[in-house]
């Protein structure tokens, strides 16, 4: 090999080996930066409330079930309500207990087959629809489905 | 086009100077325990990246730093290998630096005209252990704790000042929030820092005296 | 390096660089190659292995065994070797010296030769670093891990890692001649927790055994804790534990047993765990018996060496041969040989010409003709046992130690001292306290309770002592507080303390002393003195009170002082704490009237040197002290005037002769006879024969 073919392979093949190495130390340093952002929470996460024979026909039951919700090295401990109302046994609905005008919990008065916020007299309609009162919308819904007999909810839509 | 550019950037920052003399420049014939001392500097380089994207996610405090050094090496994309990088770099230092100060021994490599460059090199040992020591304690994992426990408790067997020198080392009597959060900021600023200044001065020194040459029978 | 060389090395140098290389790329590819091998290992070691993360730090629970990262591995192996106060050795200064030496290495080494075979001191130097960094290491990483998963097993070796490995690593080397025990339980330098609040005395044993012979552990817990347990066995008597660990062992627990068999080092580490190889432990239970406190002893460390290994022969049996009749000599062969046989008055001789060093222990002989012989000619007996045949090596290395130390003045003898010229004056010669001479309305309470003791360790006396205590008027007694006591002198008086508390002089709680008793005398007597000296006075375990000549010889003072400070020598403790001065007097006046008691003869006059005396010496006393040397007891002449050291009798005082010291046991060298003391009786007459000023009569 003359002096100058070995010299330009020694310099080309330093650079290449501090490449390699740079590539080395810049592919998983930048996918480390990133990888919070990559992980979306994605597919619907499925809680389940309880027993699906607990709902009786045309009246909304509360259920209420803990959810671990954790961000990076933190996990905290939140506690949601839902109220579950079927017709006919087979279709479950699942509705948010927090009013949608300020944010007040409503409860369901049997006597008057309708929701009530204590806060403004707000009031909803068995599915969840706007009776009479301040509040802009209806009650948030949520997916419910029943498998083996459980109900499950999806706290993401 | 690239001796276009690098005229252009030449005029303005002067690099090729700085390449010619530092890169360009002819080193006696030397043989591959030459090399010990650019490895010690790629560990070093290692350090400082892999220990920069540690701190993204590292928390120095009593309650967080376990877990997140727990999230970091379990959860995330790569983490294990950015804190086992780090991890296993700090054993190859002091392994690396062991075995160059051995080679500039046994060179005679200290000597004149290079005292500095070796008082430097001494400097970078302590500094090294240093870290070793303050970066130990940050997992906060049980052998990261006790060996911290046992290591501070050595300092106050130190005549007349030991008591004072085991509080100063751990902020406090005991090993605390206050102890984890000293030896991060040492580690993670005050040591780097030194650190700089004096991988600065010990390759300043050795591009400036050269590289020295084996000595030969007799010399 | 001269000018010259400077010169030289700098053109030269110039040349290597002409003929050499440029930096990049052809030096610099083999860095980069380099580079990327680390690189790779790097990226390869934290997939193999990766980064352990273990349980996060809990700073409550201390049976983690704390290691450093591997690079300081050496340092924290240096240390064992630097224990106590000379840690900062290890510490500091080694680590420290390196590290100065390696810097200002440009400067000690000068000469222009770089050549490494030119410069022998500098490659040894690196060499020594090397090797003894890495000797230091391995050896750490080599040392037993303590048995964290064995420990599930091994109640010692848990209750080690539980409380000693914290500080202490894997393992402790104990300097000789520490008494490991005692550091254990008062806890010994600064740091160092006192134990004895927490763990047992069985624990604190099992643990020295531990520390000593942690192979014995293992050994124990493989064939021995089927049955045993660890904590229960250790320091029991090592002539028992001998014979129990014989091969078939004809040791009667274990007869019928399938014993594993020992081979001898396991043996051996077996022993050394269940009685740890501390001398002060191992004096305590092997010599105190016949040596007390400590044994005196002039020559030299091996000499007594040989004598514990070899068993002594330093007792002399007089030869009795001319002294007792034949047909006496002839029945004590018999009675020697097989009691049950004899002629019924053999052990009535016995008792008179024998008991008296024998005890009623029998002498074992052969056959009668032996026993004769050993019994006419007299001479050297074996009384000491062989004690190297029951101990190990190590044992007996630290027994030595400690029986040499012991006998060349012991802390506590010393200490002893040092107390009564120090302490005495406002604690009393026994530590009971009372009135402070200072402020008579001020009581000092006794500091040698068992309980003051118990709660008090090594380092809490020794402060107290040394910085005094300013709020009780106890002033500073070490040096570095103004007081006349060095630090050495200080432990003496602690380790002299700290021996009252197997055997305390004052009985009582603390807590009890200021609570005199309300009651009137007589209920007073009936409930404690009676118990001792009888209801009506009679005597019992104490003297007798109706004794006329008791009451002669003691005067009213010196009862007084008796109950309030109790009698060294024997069971009466002192009542000053729990009495009133009134009551101690009252108790005086009730004893004064109770002479004679009911039907007792009337008063005797004096005591008579041929009526009373003399026979006691011709029964006690002659068999040894007459035609052998010394001392006689023969006649009152040889009484009076024959003894190695100075007159035996001083007329009048009774406390201060010879005599009367051996028969009360409050001098130097002990008690008299060895078998025991002689009745109460005997000893008052004795004694007041001497008070009476030792007449011929």
């Amino acid at each position: 090999m003359a002096p100058m073919d070995r010299r330009k392979f020694l310099s080309r093949a330093t650079v290449a080996i501090a490449a390699a190495i740079g590539i080395g130390w810049a592919v998983p340093g930048v996918a480390y930066v990133l990888s919070p952002a990559k992980k979306k929470t994605g597919e619907a996460e499925w809680i389940v409330l309880g027993a699906a024979d607990r709902v009786d026909i045309g009246t909304p039951s509360l259920f209420k079930a803990k959810v671990t919700k954790t961000s990076g090295w933190v996990s905290t401990e939140a506690e949601v309500a839902v109220y579950v109302v079927t017709h006919d046994g087979r279709e479950f609905r699942g509705f948010s207990n927090v009013c949608t005008h300020l944010g007040c919990r409503v409860r369901w008065v049997a006597d008057q087959n309708e929701f009530f916020c204590p806060c403004h007299n707000g009031v909803f309609s068995v599915d969840g629809q706007v009776v009479a009162g301040p509040p802009p919308r209806g009650l948030d819904e949520f997916p419910v489905k029943v498998e083996d007999g459980q109900i499950f909810v999806s706290l993401e839509a | 086009m690239s001796d276009r550019v690098g005229g252009w950037l030449d005029e303005r920052t002067g690099w090729r100077l700085v390449w010619d003399g530092v890169f360009l420049r002819q080193v006696p014939k030397v043989n591959w325990a030459y090399t010990l001392g650019s490895a010690t500097l790629i560990v070093v380089v290692n350090q400082i990246i892999t220990g920069i994207l540690l701190t993204i996610y590292y928390v120095p405090s009593v309650q967080d730093a376990y877990a997140t050094v727990d999230f970091i090496s379990h959860d995330l994309t790569a983490g294990w290998l950015i804190r086992g990088m780090h991890h296993w770099g700090a054993s190859a230092m002091v392994l690396l630096v062991g075995l160059h100060m051995v080679r500039v021994i046994y060179h005679g490599a200290y000597k004149f005209p290079r005292e500095i460059t070796w008082l430097s090199g001494v400097g970078l040992l302590v500094l090294t252990l240093a870290f070793g020591f303050t970066g130990y304690l940050l997992p906060w994992d049980q052998k990261a704790y006790w060996a911290t426990v046992v290591g501070t408790r050595m300092l106050e067997v130190t005549p007349l000042i030991g008591d004072w020198a085991l509080r100063v080392a751990r902020g406090g009597d005991d090993l605390s929030a206050v102890t984890l959060s000293r030896f991060y900021g040492i580690h993670v600023w005050v040591l780097p820092a030194i650190l700089l200044l004096l991988v600065g001065l010990h390759l300043y020194l050795v591009v400036r005296n050269g590289i020295s040459a084996p000595p030969k029978k007799g010399e | 390096m001269r000018e010259q060389d400077r010169r030289d090395y700098l053109e030269k140098y110039q040349e290597d660089k002409k003929r050499g290389i440029p930096f990049f790329p052809n030096a610099l590819f083999k860095d980069a190659i380099v580079s990327l091998l680390v690189f790779v290992a790097l990226v390869v070691l934290s997939a193999v292995i990766g980064a352990e993360l273990g349980d996060q730090a809990n700073p409550s629970d201390d049976s983690f065994t704390p290691r450093p990262e591997w690079y300081f591995l050496w340092l924290f192996q240096l240390l064992k070797f630097f224990p106590g106060n000379l840690e900062f050795v290890g510490v500091i200064i080694l680590p420290g010296a390196i590290l100065l030496i390696l810097a200002a290495l440009p400067w000690l080494d000068r000469s222009r030769t770089r050549n490494i075979r030119g410069r022998p001191i500098v490659l040894g130097f690196v060499v020594f670093l090397f090797l003894g960094v890495l000797g230091l290491t391995v050896q750490a990483l080599l040392a037993a891990e303590p048995p964290l998963e064995a420990a599930g097993g091994d109640p010692v070796a848990l209750l080690y890692t539980e409380n000693c490995s914290g500080c202490h690593g894997t393992s402790i080397a104990v300097p000789a001649g520490v008494n490991l025990g005692d550091v254990i339980s008062q806890g010994g330098h600064e740091g160092m927790p006192a134990w004895s609040g927490d763990l047992s005395s069985d624990e604190i044993d099992a643990l020295v055994g531990f520390v000593l012979s942690p192979n014995g552990s293992a050994v124990f817990q493989d064939s021995c804790s089927g049955c045993h347990q660890a904590v229960g066995l250790a320091a029991t008597q090592p002539l028992t534990l001998r014979a129990a660990l014989q091969p078939g062992s004809e040791f009667e627990p274990h007869a019928g047993l399938d014993l594993p068999s020992l081979d001898e080092s396991s043996a051996t580490a077996l022993v050394n765990f269940l009685i740890a190889p501390d001398g002060h432990r191992l004096f305590v239970l092997n010599c105190a018996a016949c040596h007390g406190n400590s044994a005196q002893f002039a020559g030299t460390r091996n000499e007594l060496l040989a004598i514990i290994e070899k068993g002594g022969g330093h007792l002399t049996m007089p030869a009795m041969g001319g002294v007792l009749p034949d047909a006496d000599i002839a029945a004590l062969a018999a009675y020697v040989v097989a009691p049950d046989t004899a002629p019924a008055s053999s052990a009535a001789l016995f008792e008179a010409d024998c008991a008296v060093c024998h005890g009623t222990r029998v002498p074992v002989a052969e056959s009668v003709e032996a026993a004769t012989e050993i019994i006419v000619k007299g001479g050297s007996h074996q009384t000491m046992p062989v004690w190297g045949d029951v101990l190990t090596a190590e044992q007996l290395d630290a027994l030595t130690d400690y029986a040499y130390e012991a006998s060349q003045g012991s802390p506590a003898v010393l200490g002893k001292t040092l107390f009564e010229q120090h302490c005495t004056v406002c604690h009393g010669e026994f530590g009971e306290g009372g009135a402070s001479p200072v402020d008579p309305s001020f009581t000092i309470g006794p500091i040698s309770t068992e309980q003051y003791l118990v709660t008090r360790d090594y380092i809490t006396i020794r402060a107290i002592i040394t910085q005094g205590q300013p709020d009780s008027g106890m002033s500073p007694f070490g040096l570095a507080f103004g007081g006349p006591l060095d630090a050495d002198e200080v432990g003496a008086i602690v380790a002299y303390i700290r021996s009252w508390q197997d055997n305390p002089p004052v009985e009582l709680p603390p807590a009890v002393e200021r609570a005199p008793l309300l009651v009137d005398v007589a209920d007073i007597y009936a409930g404690f003195c009676a118990q001792c000296h009888g209801a009506d006075g009679e005597g019992g375990i104490g003297p007798s009170f109706q004794s006329p000549e008791w009451q002669a010889i003691h005067s009213d003072s010196q009862l007084f002082e008796t109950i309030d400070l109790g009698h060294p020598a024997t069971a009466m403790i002192g009542w000053g704490d729990i009495l009133t001065d009134e009551q101690i007097s009252g108790l005086v006046e009730l004893i004064r009237s109770l002479q004679g008691g009911p039907g007792t003869p009337g008063p005797v006059a004096e005591v008579s040197f041929s009526g009373d005396v003399l026979p006691i010496f011709q029964s006690k006393c002659l068999a040894c002290h007459g035609a052998s040397g010394g001392w006689s007891a023969e006649s009152y002449q040889s009484v009076m005037a024959s003894g190695n050291s100075g007159p035996a009798v001083i007329p009048g005082d009774a406390e201060n002769s010879l005599l009367g010291q051996w028969l009360l046991g409050t001098g130097t060298g002990g008690f008299m006879p060895p078998s025991g003391s002689l009745p109460t009786t005997e000893v008052d007459a004795i004694l007041a024969w001497i008070r009476q000023g030792a007449p011929d009569n």
